[in-house]
């Protein structure tokens, strides 16, 4: 957005905000005043403040976290036991920014499994894409080695490295515990804390303070203030979206963020696979593309696996309702039967169950044919309860700072879960943010004001941009199920298989998830 | 498009390096390659009495500028641009002297225009307080107004603005400054060694003055005179006096002068010179002190009064 139309839409802004401050009851109690006050205490909104809170630089700043959920470090069961449907891939880039603010020695090591190789392919064409340690790297690794000249010296070094892993899949709620954990370790190691954590509390509304009484009392006319359910006011200097996806923060600022629904869900599921892999052995990740969306299975410790299956509204219903043993035939079939099959598996019309369809189709489906590849596990059975659907969107906010607000994770961005880059660019938002506002710190700046904020939007708005329109059209490419597109495809294979980017992609999202 | 952009963009630093500074007054101004006829024109137009380096032409020439001072896209974004290099150029002068955290130090900005620098500065960890002074009423004004948008620059003690030249201000001599700065001011100054001089009466033994201003080269000739002036015509005619720019060497054998001065390079001296870079930002490119925007650093001694 040019600096011309920013400040338009700043000078739009007050007035309507101003009018739903006086229409909405003008608080009675003096608002607290913090420097950061974070809406949303998410993996992201949770990464922020860990990140302000351990640089000596910003450990000063006033800082209050809010959410309506509980902000506890949830039970995890012993390893074996049952994983979360919500996992995560987290890039080498995520990990070393949780290794730098202390927050990956908290995690619960057994549960998370990273994975060193990524088998992708055409579920139409049965063309390939393998790759593995050697291309490294996550999705802006893989962005940055299309500079020309750079893309072989970039992976040959990861590769001299040792960097072997592609990506660690991580249950959300380990993440978050291991956050929760370093924050309240960061807060006992100072006698008088700055950073007060405020959990089931809801953020009820946010408008812009009072004009200034007289001359020599402060004016809050251009400050967020925002009313709680407990009754709290909090005056932000900054005010931080880590709202998700429906972001109040983003709504206050008047901030549009258009994009366009995929008309399809992600259905997750944890499964069981009849393999049982030890921590030391390699792991593979998988995706197919099929015409309805891509499904990809992504390795969990032991013998579990997380599913996440990008499908059509109505087979994401067909697929809910089946009972569990035909649900694990079902996925099954997704990764080996020919995309007519399955999509006559979960047709209404259909009168076979996808047992049987599994069982009369697979023998007269070679993997050759389909591009299975010949490692692939056989899912045993769906962990009880783990099933579930979300709708996919993609929403990109037409700018994530305005005065006294900045937009970071999902109420910045939503992304499809192909390229598994949904946290991981809501991570990256929060630890360029978190830098800037160091930045800011150190030369005095005011941490609220444009001065300090541009150069948050200016790291980060084109970089995710550009994410989210490959990863767009990644989706578009692969969801034509016939027809010039296929051919395009399945001819150009080679040509992909040797666009490091590309692969790069789709492995950083290896992860398969958002 | 862009040289154009380019063009459109560096005169206005320029320009607003003017904005900034309202005190002007009488000179110094040794030989110097480029300027052979010292400063022929540069009392003309001004009424400075013999007390004050106050030009009131300058003020009045201010007062109009003064509303969009904390625009975003206003005419000083240049200046805003480039206050973080001026605390990278105060820490690297400190830094010598090891930053004690628990060390606050006292600060006079002179020449405030609205506080871009003042706030700042009054927001760093390390700093007791700045007093901030201007002899413009209206840029005062403006500075006091947006002051109040930071309920911790109303803090008492942490910011002051007063309306008075440096040589109104009175200072107790238990009360002089750990740092003075002086950031676009002294090209507008017809006579800079008194006006240096009384400067000095307000630092710190061991403390720095420190200031940044343009040289006095063909480059700084076409960019400000020619290019701003005559062919943008975005500043009136005659705002730059170019006779007045000093260059570094010349602040350095001033500063020589100064028997409570230290300037041995890199100890009680520093100098960097500063190019904006359209698409980056200010950037300190070495030598080029020589030919554009300079930032100057010298010590009082330890020793001194
Ligand atoms: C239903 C669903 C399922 C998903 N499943 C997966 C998955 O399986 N794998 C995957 O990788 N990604 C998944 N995603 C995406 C992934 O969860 C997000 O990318 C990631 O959680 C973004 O983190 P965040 O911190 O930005 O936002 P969120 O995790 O959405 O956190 C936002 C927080 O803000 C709080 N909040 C919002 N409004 C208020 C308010 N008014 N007052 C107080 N608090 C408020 C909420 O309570 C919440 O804790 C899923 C998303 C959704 C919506």
């Amino acid at each position: 957005m040019s600096s011309a139309a920013t400040f338009k839409r700043l000078l739009a802004l007050p007035p309507a905000v101003r009018r739903s401050f006086y229409s909405t009851a003008v608080s009675s109690s003096e608002p607290e005043i913090y420097d950061v006050v974070c809406v949303g205490g998410g993996p992201v909104g949770l990464s922020f403040v860990s990140a302000l809170h351990s640089h000596h630089s910003t450990r000063h700043l006033r800082i209050a976290l809010i959410d309506s959920q509980d902000l506890t470090a949830p039970h995890l069961d012993s390893p074996g036991g049952t994983y979360s449907n919500r996992c995560s891939s987290l890039t080498p880039a995520a990990v070393r920014f949780m290794k730098s603010i202390g927050v990956w020695e908290k995690i619960d090591q057994p549960r998370i499994q990273p994975y060193h190789a990524m088998d992708v392919w055409d579920g139409v064409s049965g063309s390939k894409i393998h790759f593995d340690q050697q291309q490294g790297a996550g999705l802006i690794d893989a962005l940055a080695e299309m500079v020309p000249g750079n893309r072989f010296q970039a992976s040959r070094r990861k590769y001299e490295a040792g960097e072997m892993v592609v990506a660690t899949m991580c249950e959300n709620r380990n993440l978050t515990g291991a956050l929760l954990k370093r924050i309240e370790e960061l807060k006992d190691e100072r006698s008088s804390s700055t950073l007060n954590m405020l959990a089931k509390t809801k953020v009820d509304s946010i408008a812009l303070g009072a004009e200034a009484a007289d001359e020599s009392s402060p004016d809050f006319s251009q400050w967020p203030i925002l009313s709680t359910s407990s009754g709290q006011n909090f005056a932000a200097r900054l005010l931080v979206g880590a709202d998700g996806a429906n972001s109040p923060v983003r709504r206050f600022a008047d901030i549009p963020s258009p994009g366009w629904d995929y008309n399809q869900h992600g259905v997750v599921a944890t499964l069981n696979l009849d393999r049982d892999l030890n921590a030391s052995e390699l792991r593979t990740a998988y995706q197919r593309f099929l015409p309805t969306g891509p499904v990809a299975l992504l390795p969990l410790p032991g013998k579990k696996a997380s599913l996440v299956w990008s499908t059509s509204p109505a087979h994401a219903t067909a697929l809910k309702a089946l009972a569990p043993e035909e649900f694990t035939a079902a996925v099954n079939a997704a990764f080996r039967l020919m995309p007519v099959d399955i999509n006559h598996m979960l047709s209404a019309s259909s009168d076979s169950t996808p047992t049987s369809e599994l069982s009369w189709r697979e023998p007269a489906t070679p993997p050759t044919s389909t591009g299975l590849p010949t490692n692939f596990p056989r899912i045993q059975s769906l962990q009880q309860g783990s099933l579930a659907s979300f709708p996919l969107r993609l929403r990109h906010a037409s700018t994530y700072t305005g005065h006294r607000v900045a937009l970071i994770g999902d109420a910045a961005h939503t992304i499809h879960p192909l390229a598994g880059q949904g946290l991981n660019l809501g991570l990256a938002d929060s630890e360029a943010l978190a830098k800037q506002l160091v930045y800011g710190v150190e030369h005095g700046m005011d941490i609220g004001s444009s001065w300090c904020l541009d150069g948050y939007n200016s790291e980060r708005w084109a970089k995710n941009n550009a994410v989210l329109g490959v990863v767009d059209k990644l989706e578009k490419i692969y969801s034509a199920g016939s027809g010039p597109v296929v051919w395009g495809r399945s001819a150009g294979v080679e040509v992909l298989e040797r666009l490091g980017w590309v692969k790069g992609l789709i492995s950083g999202a290896a992860a398969g998830r958002g | 498009m862009a040289s154009r952009d380019a063009i459109l963009r560096l005169p206005v630093a320029l320009r607003q390096s003017v904005v900034t500074s309202r005190p002007s007054l009488a000179s110094l101004a040794p030989s110097s390659p480029c300027s052979s006829s010292p400063r022929p024109y540069a009392t003309e137009t001004t009424h400075a009495t013999p007390e004050s380096s106050v030009n009131h032409d300058e003020v009045s020439h201010f007062n109009a500028m003064a509303s969009d001072w904390w625009d975003p896209h206003g005419s000083s974004r240049l200046l805003h641009l480039m206050n973080p290099l001026r605390h990278q150029f105060i820490r690297r002068c400190l830094a010598p002297d090891g930053l004690d955290p628990d060390r606050k130090m006292r600060y006079l900005d002179i020449g405030c225009g609205g506080g871009i620098f003042a706030e700042s500065a009054a927001r760093m960890r390390n700093v007791e307080s700045v007093t901030a002074i201007d002899p413009t009423p209206e840029v005062l004004a403006v500075a006091k107004k947006h002051r109040r948008t930071d309920p911790l620059l109303l803090e008492p003690g942490r910011l002051t603005y007063l309306q008075t030249s440096i040589e109104g201000l009175q200072t107790p001599s238990d009360k002089q400054y750990d740092v003075i700065s002086l950031f676009e001011v002294i090209e507008h100054i017809q006579r800079p060694n008194p006006f240096l001089q009384s400067i000095l009466k307000q630092l710190k033994p061991g403390g720095w003055l420190i200031g940044s201003t343009i040289a006095r080269t063909p480059v700084s000739w076409f960019t400000t005179k020619f290019v701003a002036e005559d062919i943008l015509r975005m500043v009136p005619r005659g705002t730059h006096d170019w006779n007045q720019y000093i260059q570094p060497q010349e602040m350095r054998d001033w500063a020589r002068g100064q028997k409570e001065l230290n300037t041995s390079d890199g100890v009680g001296w520093h100098v960097m010179g500063v190019v904006y870079v359209p698409g980056f930002g200010w950037k300190e490119v070495k030598g080029s002190e020589a030919w554009g925007n300079y930032f100057f650093a010298v010590k009082k001694r330890e020793g001194a009064v």
